[in-house]
């Protein structure tokens, strides 16, 4: 842990400020919501002072303009933000930057969220005085897998080219030519190919890095914001979903700094697709040309009616439950919960195969709660097995079917699946149950060192027959007889939490917006850069064994 | 009807007209909301003895359109086309009214052909306005050719206000510091050419019905209501001024450039129905005067200022420039920022004092709007105003008021 904060006390605009001693001028002004306007500045970057736009007046250089960015505060400095020669290079800064910027608003996608827009409104507001022609410059460089670059929009603020180097740490950008006809380019034969080139497009002022998934698919001002879990991979990192109607277009990194600090991989950006395309979208039963969709009520019913018979034979081995490990907290409870009413014995974690991963936040399991489920599991007092044990039950319930193996599934008397998206996997099912993806339902997600984080109802639109998989889970258990008294996603968590050493105590409603660590779990190695909570931080929760309920555990649901 | 009084006569103080009296119970009879006769839509619930109304409660709410909510969920300039539909017979004045209220909140002035511009249609839309009134209450005591004569008058003007504002009545017409358009060519001349009909015709409506035998008998001493008692219902406009008050807000608290301009404020000394009516007809004669002062005052230069900040840039700015396209997509999409506090602001509307209170929090919306409609206090009069008089008294009673469901339900 770093040493406490020194603080110093600055005027600014005459207001007194309690600021910390390593603030800049613009950090110090935050405090007290004065607002000292930026382009190149980023509080995770280094200083470059490119853009001139945070100039501003301090009794050290009487006369003098400083850059509020790299001018640290000292006790009994004052500052002045809004004399009118600071007013004036404003509107200076923002006529010069404006002098070879194309007339693409109307073409940009940054249009909404750019800077240049806000601050021309706010600082500049006058007619152009320019009367010759504007530089003419590459207007779509494809620099990368995800990005392409338009020089003409670019005020050469050179955040992208310190993020490669210092965050990313794979230089793959630089500032080419001189003066005005400066642009950043990549290196010959080098494509901006890292995983992180993403976050060049967030952090990029204006529209002239621009994400080539998101690019003329939507308007900004088109879609709805609501926050969520990144479901690419175990890192959990918190995301915003971006939504119209019940499509999502983007995802943008939600801040986070025991997680993902402000930023996200490439691969989760794209890790949307899968809740957008292929989905299993009706209730149906039947496999193959046999197969119609009946509604949610019937298909339940069929469920039930195959499955009752099995109950108990579960018991012999010969019935399976199996849970991705893209399931939610709440629907590996229930899964868990109906196994129990069915006396499975036999559960099986699925999932997406590993894939590459890095020291920062990149993991290698692409699932998002592979903890989560085998907390769950724990908890329940289950153990999970390969997809190999598969050979060995003649019939399967399978809780999302990621990573089910489909010749074993052609094998068995009798697949009821759950699934988000249609695959191999559900063309075996005689009754599939349509999910509801993580950014759609409320629920609870355990990342790869244990964390605790929970989800809202970021796109808030039904798609097709799709409910969470607790709530199918449920109806069955009625249908079977044994009503669980699943009622919410927080029911679901209630249900696994009391069962849980590491959660007990815990309730969904008391799950922190930015998650909770649980301490029990927490790995010994860490990855070099892998945001952590620092020893002590206020997210960590420990284990509450005694407000475990044990004579409940044994008796299903509660 | 030729003894008018203000109480029903009772009955019981005739000895000979309890005799001849037959025994009757009160009925209750519904006017409207739709009724060929009832201005706008509204509903009265009236009591009758007999002929005799006892009692009438007027219920409004069928036009409610929920003018303050909606407003708060548009720009600044969203606005001004709900503005339009408070007093539809005369939306400029609305326009005008709601723009000097968000004026005075950015600390903007209009530029000054544009204050003259604003008066100059305004008082042609109080023209209609006062026109339509008019011809309406000839109508319903018989005279349809009044009624023609008045709108044939008023076509005529709203002909130049759709080819000033683009339109007859959803006009839209004022920006935050100036108006849309400016004159159409020849527009002048054509107005110049109209004027005297409308007088004409004016004069027309005058002669049948002012000294109208029929006319006078159905209009004086009906509906009267006195100085003291229209105050206090809030009365404003040509229906507080003909009980004989003085106020009128262009004389009294002079706004734009009303102070320049050279008219008298008619006053009436009865109260009655015939003082509203015969109010109307000067007030016509004395906004033609500002008309026509207007014109030739009006002054050269622009119609809107030139600040980014609350003005939409000249389009030829917003094609070739990044910096008018900039400032034209963050005024339309985001709306003029206008600085935080709270207004009143009042202008003298056709039927009366037209307020609006208007509160920004710093955004491009309105952070609340509400408006005092000059027509609301005058309705809420009206069951006073036609108590014990007969029910063919009623819709004459209540044209003379002039209640525009727009601004009366917002």
């Amino acid at each position: 842990m770093s040493a406490p904060a020194k603080m110093v006390k600055v005027a600014i605009d005459g207001v007194e400020v309690e600021a910390d001693a390593r603030d800049n001028l613009i950090e110090a002004a935050r405090r007290i919501g004065t607002a000292i306007p930026y382009f190149c500045y980023h509080p995770r970057l280094s200083i470059a002072g490119q853009c001139r736009m945070c100039l501003v007046e301090t009794s050290d250089a009487p006369g003098r303009l400083v850059p509020g960015c790299q001018v640290r505060v000292k006790e009994g400095l004052k500052v002045v933000t809004n004399s009118p020669a600071v007013k004036e290079n404003q509107r200076g800064c923002m006529e010069f930057h404006l002098i070879n910027h194309p007339v693409d608003c109307a073409i940009c996608d940054q249009s909404g969220e750019c800077k240049l827009q806000d601050y021309y409104m706010e600082y500049d507001h006058q007619p152009t005085r320019i009367r010759t022609y504007k530089l003419l410059k590459p207007k779509r460089e494809v620099f990368g897998p995800l990005v392409v670059y338009d020089a003409e929009r670019c005020i050469m603020c050179t955040r992208c080219v310190r993020f490669m180097d210092e965050v990313a740490r794979e230089p793959q950008l630089a500032v080419v030519e001189r003066g005005s006809h400066s642009l950043i380019a990549t290196f010959p034969g080098q494509p901006l190919a890292s995983k992180y080139s993403g976050n060049t497009v967030d952090i990029c002022p204006v529209g002239a890095l621009l994400n080539r998934d998101f690019r003329f698919q939507s308007r900004v001002w088109f879609v709805d914001q609501g926050p969520s879990i990144c479901t690419g991979c175990s890192n959990g990192c918190n995301v915003y979903a971006e939504s119209r109607g019940d499509r999502i277009y983007r995802l943008l990194p939600r801040r986070n700094e025991e997680v993902n600090q402000v930023w996200m991989c490439d691969d989760g950006r794209l890790a949307y697709h899968a809740s957008d395309e292929k989905r299993a979208l009706w209730a149906r039963i039947g496999k193959g040309e046999a197969s119609q969709s009946v509604g949610p009520r019937i298909a339940l019913e069929r469920a039930v009616q195959l499955l009752k018979p099995l109950s108990g034979r579960g018991a012999t081995g010969s019935l399976g439950v199996s849970i991705s490990a893209q399931c939610t907290n709440e629907e590996a409870a229930a899964a868990f919960l109906l196994g129990g009413q069915l006396g499975v014995a036999r559960y099986f974690l699925g999932g997406n195969p590993p894939g590459d991963q890095d020291d920062f936040l990149i993991r290698g399991d692409k699932n998002p709660n592979t903890r989560g489920v085998q907390l769950a599991a724990q908890a329940f007092g289950v153990k999970l097995e390969e997809a190999a044990g598969l050979d060995e039950v003649k019939a399967l319930i399978g809780f999302r079917t990621e990573g089910l193996p489909v010749e074993k599934l052609q094998r068995l008397e009798l697949f009821v699946a759950l699934a988000q998206n249609e695959d191999a996997a559900t063309a075996e099912s005689e009754v599939t149950l349509p999910l509801q993806s993580v950014y759609e339902q409320e629920c609870s997600l355990v990342n790869w060192y244990g964390r605790l984080q929970r989800t809202w109802q970021a796109v808030p639109a039904q798609r097709g027959d799709s409910a969470p998989g607790w709530k199918w889970a449920a109806g069955i258990l009625e249908g079977l007889g044994a009503p669980s008294g699943l009622k919410s996603a927080g029911d679901a968590f209630d249900a696994f939490a009391q069962r849980s050493v590491h959660l007990a105590g815990l309730t969904f409603a008391e799950i922190p917006d930015d998650g909770y660590t649980l301490e029990g779990e927490l790995p010994s190695e860490w990855p070099a850069r892998a945001p952590r909570p620092q020893p002590g931080s206020p997210s960590i929760r420990s284990p509450r064994p005694d407000l475990r309920l044990e004579e409940e555990t044994s008796g299903g649901a509660r | 009807m030729t003894e008018p009084s203000s109480e029903p006569a009772a009955p019981e103080q005739d000895p000979l007209a309890v005799e001849t009296e037959l025994p009757s119970s009160l009925m209750t009879v519904n006017l409207g909301p739709s009724h060929p006769a009832m201005h706008g839509t509204v509903r009265l619930v009236v009591t009758l003895d007999g002929e005799t109304i006892v009692e009438a409660v007027p219920e409004i709410g069928f036009l409610h359109r929920g003018f303050s909510k909606s407003s708060e969920q548009s720009t600044w300039h969203q606005v001004l086309p709900y503005t339009d539909r408070l007093n539809y017979v005369s939306p400029v004045l609305n326009n005008v009214g709601y723009i000097m209220g968000v004026e005075k909140l950015a600390s903007v002035k209009p530029t000054e052909r544009a204050e003259y511009l604003r008066v100059l249609a305004g008082e042609i839309s109080r023209i209609c306005d006062h026109l339509t009134c008019v011809g309406a209450i000839g109508l319903e005591l018989g005279a349809f050719t009044v009624f023609l004569y008045a709108i044939e008058a008023r076509e005529l003007l709203w002909d130049r206000i759709s080819e000033l504002c683009g339109a007859r009545v959803t006009v839209s017409w004022t920006r935050i510091g100036g108006v849309a358009t400016d004159l159409p060519p020849g527009w002048e001349e054509k107005l110049r050419d109209c004027l005297p009909r409308v007088l004409e015709l004016t004069d027309e409506i005058d002669a049948l019905l002012t000294r109208n035998r029929i006319f006078v008998d159905r209009t004086r001493n009906i509906g009267v209501i006195s100085a003291e008692e229209a105050v206090d219902w809030g009365f404003t406009g040509p229906c507080l001024r003909a009980c004989g008050v003085n106020y009128d807000v262009r004389k009294a608290h002079p706004y734009s450039v009303y102070d320049r301009m050279d008219f008298e404020v008619p006053l009436g000394s009865r109260g009655d129905t015939y003082d509203r009516y015969i109010l109307r007809l000067q007030e016509i004669r004395q906004s033609h005067r500002i008309v026509l002062q207007c014109l030739e005052q009006l002054p050269p230069g622009p119609i809107i200022i030139d600040d980014w900040r609350y003005a939409l840039p000249p389009k030829k700015d917003v094609f070739t420039s990044i910096e008018g396209v900039m400032a034209h997509f963050k005024l339309i999409m985001e709306g003029m920022l206008i600085p935080k506090g709270e207004v009143y602001v009042y202008t003298e509307g056709a039927n009366g004092e037209l307020g609006f209170h208007i509160v920004s929090n710093g955004k491009g919306k309105p952070y609340a709007i509400q408006v005092r409609g000059p027509g609301l206090p005058i309705l809420s009069a009206l069951p006073r105003l036609i108590k014990g008089h007969a029910i063919a008294d009623l819709i004459p009673i209540f044209d003379s008021i002039n209640m525009i469901g727009g601004e009366v339900e917002q």
